[in-house]
């Protein structure tokens, strides 16, 4: 099975192989690092609480991104999930780079160029395995969302992490998620980590309100 | 972490003692899971007595929702209850009042999975 990380990477190609515009936004951005967070939590790598994230162990997990985010908060202080997620969203592109690289490792995807008007060059990332992992990604948050049964810590971590990310509209029409908000509400990111994503998500939006009325007076 | 179990009043209680982290939530879905499984062979209902549970980590929180996932899926009834101040705050933080019945103590909790006096 492809990692949380991988899985949400996925859910941002769109069926073209471009990159949804979501994607470059911070709170995609710090979805992914939660991602990470969540996978090397689940591989024992590190444990959250509500007082700072430990790490457990230093040993790689063999993805790329993740052990990436591993060193980072090895030799780090201990804090907060959500100030880790602040501090490293900056990290983003570098995480998303390596984590396409190992989908395309994987099979899943591949890289290609296309040249517009002879000088523009646009990279996409076709999906090559008929699109498998990435239907049964969308299908399986479809099947918690429409069922009245519990989901796995696993789907509802990426209905979670999905939702802050902007990508169930990669998806789902805007009028299905206004009619699944509650059950979104009720079965998205029931856990630490996601709670902490959001609350850097927090964080960051009033930083930026912050800095906008500070520079309008 | 240790865990004990009773069972009476059609209902089996582990009784959850120290730390949930990472180290004990393997052994610790093993269990619960294992009882649900029981409890739904023998039509108990399962509570989680959580007085002596210390701490709970972001890992050892999924194993609760594993716990009750299993449980509405087999129909068995299920609750948490006695949680700490500190297990509560995570409850809290991370939404799991939506979708466990926690309850502030045993007769509550029996209660609750029909089981009371």
């Amino acid at each position: 099975m492809i990692s949380l990380t991988e899985e949400l990477t996925l859910l941002a190609v769109e069926d073209d192989g471009r990159i949804a515009y979501t994607a470059g936004s911070p709170n995609f951005a710090m979805a992914l690092v939660g991602a990470c967070i969540v996978d090397l939590n689940t591989a024992g790598r590190v444990d959250a609480d509500l007082t700072g994230l430990n790490v457990l162990s230093t040993e790689p997990t063999g993805l790329a991104a993740q052990d990436r985010v591993l060193q980072v908060l090895a030799e780090g202080p201990i804090q907060t999930t959500d100030r880790w997620v602040l501090e490293l969203q900056g990290d983003a592109p570098d995480l998303v780079r390596l984590t396409l690289a190992q989908l395309q490792q994987r099979g899943i995807l591949h890289q290609s160029e296309k040249r517009f008007l002879w000088a523009l060059r646009a990279r996409r990332y076709p999906i090559d395995d008929g699109g498998k992992e990435q239907k049964e990604a969308k299908l399986r948050i479809l099947a918690a969302l429409l069922s009245d049964g519990l989901p796995t810590p696993h789907d509802t971590i990426l209905i979670g992490l999905a939702v802050v990310g902007g990508l169930l509209e990669a998806f789902m029409s805007k009028s299905e998620i206004a009619r699944l908000s509650e059950r979104i509400a009720e079965i998205g990111g029931l856990d630490l980590v996601v709670r902490g994503v959001e609350a850097a998500i927090r964080a960051d939006a009033e930083v930026r309100a912050h800095a906008i009325m500070l520079s309008i007076h | 972490m240790n865990v004990t179990h009773d069972t009476a009043q059609k209902t089996t209680t582990l009784h959850a003692i120290g730390r949930l982290d990472f180290e004990a939530a393997g052994g610790f879905q093993k269990d619960l899971e294992a009882s649900v499984s029981a409890a739904a062979a023998d039509g108990n209902a399962v509570l989680i007595d959580c007085s002596a549970l210390e701490y709970v980590s972001s890992a050892g929180l999924r194993v609760f929702l594993v716990g009750a996932r299993a449980a509405k899926a087999a129909n068995v009834p299920f609750a948490v209850y006695a949680l700490t101040a500190s297990v509560k705050e995570v409850f809290d933080v991370s939404g799991f009042g939506r979708i466990i019945d926690v309850l502030f103590d045993r007769a509550g909790a029996l209660e609750k999975v029909g089981r009371g006096a």
